[in-house]
């Protein structure tokens, strides 16, 4: 077992001082895929954001042994695509942190960003408008933009949502192509189970409401029983040709 | 028509320093309004315009009050930009969350208006005084006033040239900038400083109608243009230009409102880029 790159150790998250789930531990290794799934409103980006370090930890410790290079995604439809930039000037933001004061994007930023357009299958869109893209276009750009980075973690928040099945596969496949023979962590953030079911190794539930926190191995998480606390109504997995499909099955819900 | 240039140039004594004020002010607010364009933010500049002005009347009933005799209006201008800051700050950078903020800028203005209604009522001798520095006045900007618009000009710029991708990543996507460790707010003071500070002097040369349409206009006339990022502070820039020299000159010469001639012809220039986008669809 590896070292965490970051960790949370019974944590408390929430707004201001308001803690509306404890007792929250969790960690994220070399070459892990944690899901974070849970209704929408039950504090799934809050924990990301926590974990990340960009919201305060309102109890408990954040564990972070080394500096750490974090790619981020956000839900596509949180960045404004009215604002005139190219693909490639999208994606060449995810050097900025690591650039500091005073000092310009040099060859080695563009060429970084050449292979994360390439490694995202969009390197022929670097000159293209990013609002003039189409939802998964742009999504493959933030990808682009987070892979930049060089990152030992790759967050992302909600990056299926608003997507069609097919998209969505898509999407995913491309995340299990990166991690493929690298030791990149994922941390995905999503309110649909079957978009991580076949993809992550670990899986949390998080659910403010119901004050739900719980966190396991897919083969654990994914039973029936641990599915019908987040979801309060029974739900069934079946395996199929080796690929999991969750779905609700009949009965009363406990909503 | 030729006789009434004639005029104009032979009178050059009394217009080249309102002139170069109007042109400097054109160009650094059709530069920032790049930034208040893309953010979403142009009722802010108006709010602004209003608290600077508060600022002004509320000096000028002290002065008033107190019989402070002040020859120069520099201290009037320092107070109105210390005011703008402030408020520049408050309304864009560490605005309120839980408040929309439409309604937050929208409380400003009605709230500054009134407030400065209020104040004016008030005034014995410096209603006269106050009007040249909130609505722009056309034969009357020291040679000051065009110093104080050119240094904050080269300080905007500055911060803006060496910040620039910091301001353009954090205004972009805040959300991304802030997971990745980077000080969003920090950024954000820094970005509505930079227009706080710029309002007061430029409404002091060219008026508050034109200050808002300069924050609006020239940057909206060259985002539809589609030029790119960079491109866009150039361009804006440079419609400020146009807007404010033609204006001035076109107003003198046709013996009409100077401030509204600038705004008219500012969203002319809006035109073409309008005209290109309905074109592409």
């Amino acid at each position: 077992m590896t070292a965490p790159l970051v960790a949370l150790e019974d944590g408390a998250i929430g707004y201001g001082r308001r803690a509306f789930l404890s007792g929250l531990s969790i960690s994220v290794g070399e070459g892990d895929f944690l899901a974070v799934v849970g209704p929408n409103g039950g504090g799934k980006t809050t924990l990301l954001r926590t974990l990340l370090g960009a919201q305060p930890l309102l109890h408990g410790r954040l564990v972070r042994p080394r500096p750490l290079r974090i790619g981020y995604v956000p839900q596509r439809e949180h960045v404004d695509a009215i604002w005139p930039f190219t693909v490639g000037e999208v994606a060449l933001m995810g050097r900025v942190p690591a650039l500091g004061l005073l000092r310009s994007p040099r060859a080695a930023d563009v060429d970084a960003v050449r292979r994360s357009l390439a490694r995202v299958g969009i390197e022929e869109l670097a000159g293209r408008w990013y609002g003039e893209l189409s939802g998964g276009q742009r999504q493959r750009t933030l990808i682009a933009r987070a892979l930049a980075a060089e990152p030992e973690l790759l967050a992302l928040d909600e990056p299926t949502n608003g997507m069609d099945p097919g998209a969505e596969l898509a999407t995913m496949d491309l995340l299990r192509d990166l991690q493929d023979g690298t030791s990149l962590a994922i941390v995905m953030v999503s309110h649909r189970i079957e978009a991580v079911a076949n993809y992550a190794r670990t899986i949390a539930f998080v659910d403010q409401d119901a004050r739900l926190f719980r966190v396991g191995g897919v083969d654990e998480m994914l039973r029936p029983d641990a599915l019908a606390a987040l979801y309060r109504r029974p739900v069934e997995v079946r395996v199929e040709n080796g690929r999991r499909y969750v779905y609700a099955a009949a009965g009363e819900g406990k909503r | 028509m030729m006789g009434a240039l004639q005029g104009f140039v032979a009178a050059r004594e009394i217009w080249e320093v309102p002139l170069a004020a109007s042109v400097v002010a054109g160009a650094l607010l059709g530069a920032l309004g790049v930034y208040v364009v893309l953010r979403r933010t142009v009722f802010v500049s108006a709010a602004l315009t209003q608290v600077s002005t508060l600022g002004l009347v509320g000096t000028l009933l002290v002065e008033e009050r107190f019989h402070i005799e002040t020859e120069h209006a520099s201290e009037q201008l320092a107070v109105a930009i210390t005011v703008s800051a402030i408020g520049a700050l408050l309304l864009g950078a560490f605005r309120p969350k839980r408040l929309p903020a439409e309604a937050t800028v929208g409380a400003t203005w009605v709230v500054g208006s009134a407030l400065v209604v209020l104040g004016v009522s008030r005034l014995v001798h410096a209603a006269h005084d106050l009007q040249g520095l909130v609505f722009g006045n056309a034969v009357a900007v020291p040679a000051s006033d065009l110093a104080v618009i050119a240094v904050v000009s080269l300080v905007t710029i500055a911060v803006h040239t060496a910040f620039a991708k910091e301001l353009a990543f954090t205004s972009f996507d805040p959300e991304t900038a802030q997971a990745l460790g980077m000080p969003v707010r920090l950024w954000d003071a820094v970005l509505f400083l930079t227009i706080g500070v710029a309002i007061p002097p430029a409404a002091r040369a060219l008026g508050a109608l034109p200050v808002f349409a300069f924050l609006t206009l020239p940057a909206a006339g060259a985002l539809m243009l589609r030029v790119g990022f960079r491109p866009a502070f150039a361009l804006a820039a440079s419609f400020g230009v146009l807007a404010a020299a033609s204006g001035y000159v076109l107003s003198w010469i046709w013996e009409i409102p100077t401030g509204a001639t600038m705004v008219a012809i500012a969203a002319a220039l809006a035109v073409p880029g309008a005209i290109w986008r309905l074109a592409r669809g």
